[in-house]
């Protein structure tokens, strides 16, 4: 038979439809598509056994309770516990991302001597030198800690300077440190029993102090509610996210807030709003209104709707002494709902000046923000787990990272009760990091170790006896067993919480107005982050979105 | 019995923080890559600031999170894809995207009323080493392909796994919540199953000021939003509401 030119044709085009019809080309371009997903080049997430862990950030000083879910040991995603008595089950932004920072590209590695790759015996024989030389000057940015213990004893030993560098929430109160006596860092605000709280610039909802704790309370009692348990009042000269939620924004002239803090104690304190006794601001309600932008009416009408729904507090985004003292004026300080005393028993730890003078060396911890950078002629130790960019030291040493290494959890700075926690290291902390304490005590071996002072703070806690053990269950600590078993317990996530104080342990004495401060800064939590890197997928915010504009300073 | 699961978004509690956004990207391994834009990135939810159009004293805003509606009729991505690379799954409602299948026609990304999809530009990449912190759960997927909320198909894997361990044939919800419901810090998304009517989010997408985007079009989204504001339920209808001046952020 002849095969002509037609018949290949019309075969072909039929073996050509035949195949359409079978299996074959829809099986080859799904395996196609499978076998292209697992090209070497896609990174596969890492096999083995799945389990959730508990610990605390300690990536600022608030502490909040994570959930870390682990895979083949190495952490794959974090969640906030819902049982912590401060953060109560809600985190930061950054923190969802926080497990990926210790893979960060700029995460420090070596030791670094100027522009030049050194080694940790250098440092150490750096230090000691300087040690030898002169004044010491060791700023902490995490006081508190039991690594702070050593960073301490070690100055003093030394006959040199401890240094704290604060946040803007705990700034804020600075400043019943001095009318009181009682140190700031025994001071919180008791917001679980505010009925209004007035802010002046501070982003109540966008990160300050712990960020679940007041935006779990303005959502239980505040958000879409007309007439709401909370009143939160927003005093600030543009609508931020904490404005735009609040059951009232007062739009203002930029950096006035200290005036009408002043126009509104003068209002209280003439129309007699309030029961407190104390010295007449010195600016009369016109001249208030005049610098505010609002009116007198205006400034008259707030302070009435501050005294209307007690118990009320101020709150400022910095050390202001003019909001702290329209506290004093509302009768906030020592009182239920207002600046209470959480513990009798604390340090009092001086704020590090920008400019240090007269020091040999000055070592900085790894907890200090990245964007304090002191203006001094002493050689610069500072350590940090990333390298936020040059010309910040004369010595960069690698830090562990996050969940690298064992610490210690005080209360946050504006808790209003004293809690205890313990963040265990989830990983292994590599050869070639070592904290300032671990540093310090490879120089002294007289110092302790933090986890001996942890080990030590425990057994104070259960010779005690008093407060409660806060998880999946709320147990006296007169039922534990053991300072063994308590330290077991903080480690698995658990948290130590005091008994509140009476709020009248807590009495301010105003005997002269304070001279007006300079502009509230305004702050979020990317402010608040102390690593000079942000974790990459926070980034998409502000890369991918529009929501947020990029913080200053934050490399990707 | 059948499930329909689907969330209500209460935007009178959404502070914009955007704790929904990372902590979606990092359960479902989404890279975040240093040559992606608002206009190429992948954000599975993304939230958007909305305003009242007003100035001074008189302007309000709210945060609106943006994700795949899972519309339950005449789906507009099932209809017109090619490949059957999407589809309505019939025992949860949640439309599923198969990354396998898509060929990155990006037809669906065009029928989309919500702007919900998004086109996958770049092979996943991490720096090294941080492909150990990737989410075991859920693979990561190829350039080339279009990306959406599965409303954390990986957790619901897992609790189904849960629930067959101990012979129950219904996943407990409680073991079902996907990372956004997780993450936000006011309680403002909730998740349910829409079928149950006994189920508070299902009671709650009933009240008087729930509404749904884009509703006229009739593709039963199962996204429900709330709000008290008259001005932020008129977002839901923008082209029916031009007296109502409405600004994107």
């Amino acid at each position: 038979m002849k095969v002509t030119r037609r018949d290949l044709l019309v075969w072909s085009a039929g073996a050509a439809a035949g195949f359409m019809v079978t299996p074959v080309p829809w099986k080859l371009l799904d395996d196609t598509s499978i076998w292209s997903q697992n090209w070497p080049w896609i990174p596969q997430p890492p096999r083995g056994p799945v389990e959730v862990k508990q610990s605390a950030c300690t990536l600022c000083p608030q502490g909040c309770g994570v959930k870390v879910r682990m895979s083949a040991g190495w952490p794959v995603g974090i969640a906030g516990v819902s049982t912590h008595p401060v953060s109560r089950g809600a985190l930061c932004p950054l923190a969802y991302g926080a497990h990926q920072l210790n893979w960060h590209p700029q995460r420090l590695r070596s030791v670094r001597h100027g522009a030049t790759a050194s080694s940790w015996s250098d440092a150490q024989k750096a230090f000691a030198k300087a040690c030898g030389e002169g004044r010491i000057v060791v700023i902490d940015g995490y006081p508190g800690r039991a690594a702070s213990s050593v960073l301490r004893t070690f100055a003093q030993k030394r006959n040199g300077d401890y240094r704290a560098v604060f946040g803007s929430d705990a700034r804020s109160l600075a400043p019943y440190e001095n009318w009181s006596g009682v140190p700031a860092s025994a001071l919180g605000y008791d917001l679980e029993n505010s009925q209004t709280v007035i802010s002046f610039g501070a982003p109540l909802l966008d990160g300050w102090g712990s960020p679940g704790r007041f935006t779990r309370l303005w959502a239980e009692r505040a958000a879409g509610m007309a007439d709401p348990q909370l009143r939160l009042i927003q005093v600030e000269p543009s609508l931020s996210r904490t404005a735009s939620r609040a059951w009232q924004w007062v739009p203002l002239r930029d950096g006035s807030e200290a005036a009408l803090a002043t126009g509104l104690a003068r209002v209280l304190l003439e129309e007699h709003l309030v029961s407190a006794q104390g010295p007449m601001p010195p600016l009369t309600l016109a001249q208030a209104a005049d610098q505010t932008g609002l009116t007198s009416d205006a400034i008259r009408e707030l302070a009435r709707t501050l005294v209307s729904r007690p118990p009320v507090v101020a709150i400022a985004s910095d050390d202001n002494p003019a909001i702290a003292a329209l506290n004093v004026v509302l009768g906030a300080t020592g009182a239920r709902g207002g600046i209470v005393r959480r513990s009798k028993h604390s340090d009092v730890n001086v704020s590090a000046d920008a400019v240090i003078q007269n020091a040999r060396a000055v070592l900085i911890d790894s907890t200090v923000p990245w964007d304090f950078v002191p203006h001094t002629d002493a050689e610069v130790f500072r350590f940090a787990a990333w390298d936020g960019g040059s010309g910040k030291a004369d010595w960069l040493l690698p830090a562990p990272g996050f969940l690298e290494e064992q610490t210690d959890v005080p209360a946050a700075p504006t808790s209003a009760v004293e809690t205890y926690a313990v963040a265990p290291a989830l990983v292994k902390q590599p050869a070639e990091v070592q904290s300032a304490a671990q540093f310090l005590a490879s120089t002294d071996s007289s110092l302790p170790s933090s986890d001996s002072i942890i080990h030590s703070r425990c057994e104070d806690l259960f010779r005690a006896r008093a407060g409660t053990l806060c998880g999946l269950e709320t147990t006296p600590l007169a039922k534990i067993a053991s300072a063994q078993k308590l330290e077991e317990q903080l480690s698995n996530g658990d948290v130590w919480v005091a008994e509140a104080l009476h709020p009248g342990s807590l009495r301010c004495v105003l005997k002269e107005w304070p001279a007006p401060a300079g502009p509230s800064l305004v702050e979020d939590w990317s402010s608040s982050w102390r690593a000079p890197v942000l974790p990459p997928l926070a980034l998409k915010l502000y890369r991918e979105s529009s929501l947020r504009k990029p913080p200053e300073g934050r490399n990707a | 019995m059948s499930a329909r699961y689907g969330m209500v978004i209460d935007l009178d509690r959404c502070t914009g923080c955007g704790a929904c956004m990372v902590a979606c990207s990092a359960e479902n391994n989404v890279p975040s890559l240093p040559q992606a834009t608002a206009r190429t990135g992948i954000t599975p939810i993304l939230v958007r600031k909305v305003s009242n159009g007003m100035d001074g004293g008189a302007r309000h805003e709210a945060f609106v999170p943006i994700l795949c509606m899972h519309c339950e009729h005449d789906t507009p991505c099932v209809k017109v894809c090619p490949q059957q690379a999407v589809e309505v799954d019939k025992a949860t409602g949640i439309v599923m995207q198969m990354p396998q299948r898509c060929l990155g026609c990006r037809y669906c990304m065009t029928a989309c009323p919500y702007h919900a999809r998004y086109f996958n530009w770049w092979d996943p990449a991490w720096p090294s080493g941080m492909e150990k912190s990737l989410n075991p759960g859920v693979a990561s997927r190829m350039r080339g392909v279009v990306e959406k909320c599965n409303l954390c198909h990986a957790r619901l894997h897992s609790a189904q796994e849960k629930a067959a361990a101990s012979k129950k044939r219904e996943i407990d919800m409680a073991d079902y919540v996907p990372a956004c419901v997780e993450a936000c810090p006011t309680g403002a998304i909730r998740f349910g199953n829409l079928a149950d009517k006994n189920d508070p989010v299902t009671q709650d997408a009933h009240s008087p000021h729930a509404f749904r985007f884009l509703a006229r079009l009739g593709t039963e989204p199962k996204i429900y939003y709330k709000s008290k504001e008259a001005w932020v339920r008129a977002l839901a209808e923008p082209n029916s509401s031009r007296d109502s001046e409405v600004h994107h952020g």
